[in-house]
């Protein structure tokens, strides 16, 4: 006879021509489709939440981006506008303008304002700029005048505004003069009044906020930031890119730990629903686990196909919760110009890793249960 | 070639301790040769079961050796016992136990599938062996569109897809009808001829001592010799006349019974067939009792 050592030699088994997880994933369809859309529900919060904060910093910055700066200079120690306050001596103006490589220097005020239209307000970067706005181009109208407002077109909407009407701001009225359209989030709005218009309402005649500076074509815009800083006292000079990230990241730090525990919520609740339907399924198919395991499957292939039935479940709803985020995405703007999702690979990846994290914790209560099979169960009725 | 297939020696299995403890099967000894059909008897709870989970790898053992093919399956560890059933034992399960997920082909070919076999071998030889058990009109259907007997001629045809040594039935007709049954039974003879299989059965069902070279008695998880056991003539029930709960002598010789209720029975039928008629009481209580059901 032989020992038992002898009888462990048997060859490892092949892969199975039968696609049992599928079978298994497919005769139940209702229960799949169910926790299919379950978890795609975590994962589209996730990657939707992701998505509406990536095009809030988006359209934060838009008017940074679309301004023509190359160098935008401010009050010393600044170097952002969101909650926040810059204020330098109009005569700084033509200090800059005499840095060698500077091409022009543009001064705006800036402050932040409640645009009032009938019985809507709205919250707007209200910009005094001499141009009215240049280069950003009017969707509609022309540059605003003395006593004139452009507004950006989902905010004039809102308010119900349209070329010609009247808006009020610090208690003074504008008409509206024209529309630019892209600088809205729903946090915010721009508005573009001319400078010494807005100095005559705020009292800061012989003050401005910035001066967004345009270099020489052979000038390199960070070296020149620091030329600025050493020739004109009592300033700080930003790249248009260095500024703009810190503004992202003012509006970043205020928002993280609620878009972290928003995350974490999309988490915990995919986690929640993969694991009740993974481990629901698996307790339907216990039986069927018992029988393979008294036919010979092994532990091992038994978890393998539990978890097998997991991850397609959870990649099917990654494909399902990426299809609805990007119909989102291309559906929302049409609804609500101001909420923009912008869908970014890094957090599709993000979302990818967290649906992965999701299927292997939720994989665990199936693995866990069916480990514990006793295939003697086959016998009991 | 060694006649003996399985040899049991001292075998045991304990459930529970201390006031919880349950010996469900008690030193079993036995020796099975190949292709012998031996069924195996016994009342709810006597440990057929647990013996044949034990017997097919399913159940560890408490104490004692199961030598199959000669290997003692007592001692394989878990990561050698799956290989080992899925080439060694076919399994026969009364609710047939098949996956409902799966068609009748893919239910025998995921049996071949575990052993090792796969692909387009494995589909042609669950095709051969559904064909030559008389399913080959249903081999795409899915198991909940399948009779009894033609769920009962699939998980056969799972059974004996790794041609195993050792097939073990447990009530293999116990949701079957007679016609069907006595196909299982006719199907059980003719594998155990063809290929020398060897197969253990468990039942209550007395129709298959037709087919069985062996029968046993199991009570208390221990083998009774049937000759020493006595048939309660109310009930038919097999009973050993050392634990009987009632007996009564009649004409000379003692009946046991499974209850006192059964003797009780057995009295008033004897009483009542005196008053009809006089004189013939003893024939005609022998009649009544002859004509109870013998399970």
């Amino acid at each position: 006879m032989t020992t038992p050592e002898n009888a462990s030699h048997f060859p490892g088994t092949p892969g199975m021509s039968v696609p049992l997880a599928r079978r298994q994933l497919l005769f139940r369809k209702g229960r799949t489709l169910a926790g299919v859309a379950g978890i795609a529900a975590a994962l589209l919060l996730v990657l939707a939440l992701k998505a509406i904060f990536a095009g809030i910093n988006d359209r934060l910055t838009a008017y940074i981006d679309e301004s023509g700066a190359d160098v935008i200079v401010a009050q010393q120690g600044v170097d952002t506008m969101h909650m926040t306050q810059s204020a330098l001596p109009e005569g700084v103006v033509a200090a800059l303008v005499a840095v060698p490589g500077v091409a022009e220097a543009k001064p705006i005020l800036y402050v932040p304002a409640m645009i009032e239209g009938g019985e809507e307000r709205g919250i707007v970067y209200l910009i005094g700029d001499d141009s009215g706005g240049a280069p950003l181009p009017l969707s509609a109208g022309r540059r605003p005048g003395a006593g004139e407002i452009v507004l950006e077109r989902s905010l004039a909407e809102r308010l119900g505004a349209r070329i010609g009407s009247r808006v009020g701001a610090f208690g003074q009225s504008f008409r509206v003069s024209g529309e630019v359209e892209g600088l809205a989030s729903i946090l915010n709005s721009v508005a573009f009044v001319p400078r010494q218009e807005l100095a005559r309402v705020l009292g800061a005649r012989g003050v401005v906020s910035y001066v967004l500076v345009r270099v020489r074509p052979d000038v390199d815009a960070a070296e020149l930031t620091q030329v600025i800083e050493t020739s004109v006292p009592g300033v700080t000079a930003s790249t248009r890119e260095a500024f703009a990230r810190s503004e992202r990241r003012v509006v970043g730090d205020m928002t993280t730990d609620i878009v972290r525990a928003m995350i974490l919520v999309g988490f915990v609740i995919g986690v929640a629903v993969a694991g009740l339907v993974a481990y629901s399924a698996t307790l339907s198919q216990l039986r069927d686990y018992a029988v393979l395991r008294a036919l010979g499957l092994g532990a091992r292939r038994a978890l393998g196909l539990a978890a097998a039935q997991v991850g397609a479940t959870v990649a099917a709803s990654f494909l399902l919760a990426l299809a609805l985020a990007w119909m989102l995405a291309t559906i929302l703007p049409g609804l609500t110009p101001t909420l923009v999702l912008a869908i970014r690979t890094s957090d599709v990846a993000q979302a990818l890793g967290v649906g992965a994290a999701v299927a292997l914790t939720a994989a665990m209560f199936p693995v866990l249960r069916v480990a514990r099979i006793d295939p003697a169960s086959v016998f009991r009725r | 070639m060694e006649s003996t297939l399985v040899r049991i020696r001292n075998l045991a299995k304990t459930f529970g301790d201390g006031d919880t403890r349950v010996e469900a099967v008690r030193g079993v000894d036995l020796d099975l040769a190949r292709g012998e059909i031996v069924l195996v008897m016994g009342p709810s709870g006597s440990g057929k079961t647990t013996l044949l989970s034990m017997l097919g790898g399913l159940l560890c053992v408490t104490e004692g050796e199961i030598w199959v093919s000669g290997t003692n399956i007592a001692a394989l560890g878990e990561r050698e016992l799956p290989p080992f059933r899925a080439r060694t034992f076919g399994f026969i399960f009364q609710d047939f136990n098949l996956i409902a997920a799966l068609s009748a082909r893919e239910n025998v070919e995921v049996a071949l599938n575990i052993a090792g076999q796969s692909g387009r071998a494995a589909r042609e030889r669950a095709v051969e062996l559904l064909e030559g058990l008389g399913t080959g009109d249903r081999l795409d259907f899915p198991i909940e569109k399948l009779s009894g007997g033609e769920k009962q001629r699939v998980a056969i045809a799972r059974a004996i897809a790794n041609q195993p040594v050792l097939i073990l039935a447990d009530e293999p007709t116990a949701n079957l009808d007679s016609h069907h049954g006595a196909e299982t039974m006719r199907l059980l003879r003719e594998l155990t001829k063809e290929e020398g299989t060897t197969v253990v059965i468990v039942s209550h069902d007395d129709r298959l001592r037709e087919v069985a070279d062996r029968v046993l008695w199991l009570e208390d998880g221990q083998f009774r010799t049937l000759l020493a056991l006595a048939r309660d003539p109310v009930c038919g029930m097999l009973i050993d006349p050392a634990d009987a709960p009632a007996s009564i002598e009649h004409d000379g010789s003692t009946l046991y019974f499974c209850s006192r209720g059964c003797r009780e029975q057995y009295e008033q039928d004897v009483v009542a067939a005196r008053s009809k008629v006089s004189g013939q009481t003893a024939q005609y209580a022998t009649d009544v009792a002859d004509a109870r059901p013998s399970s």
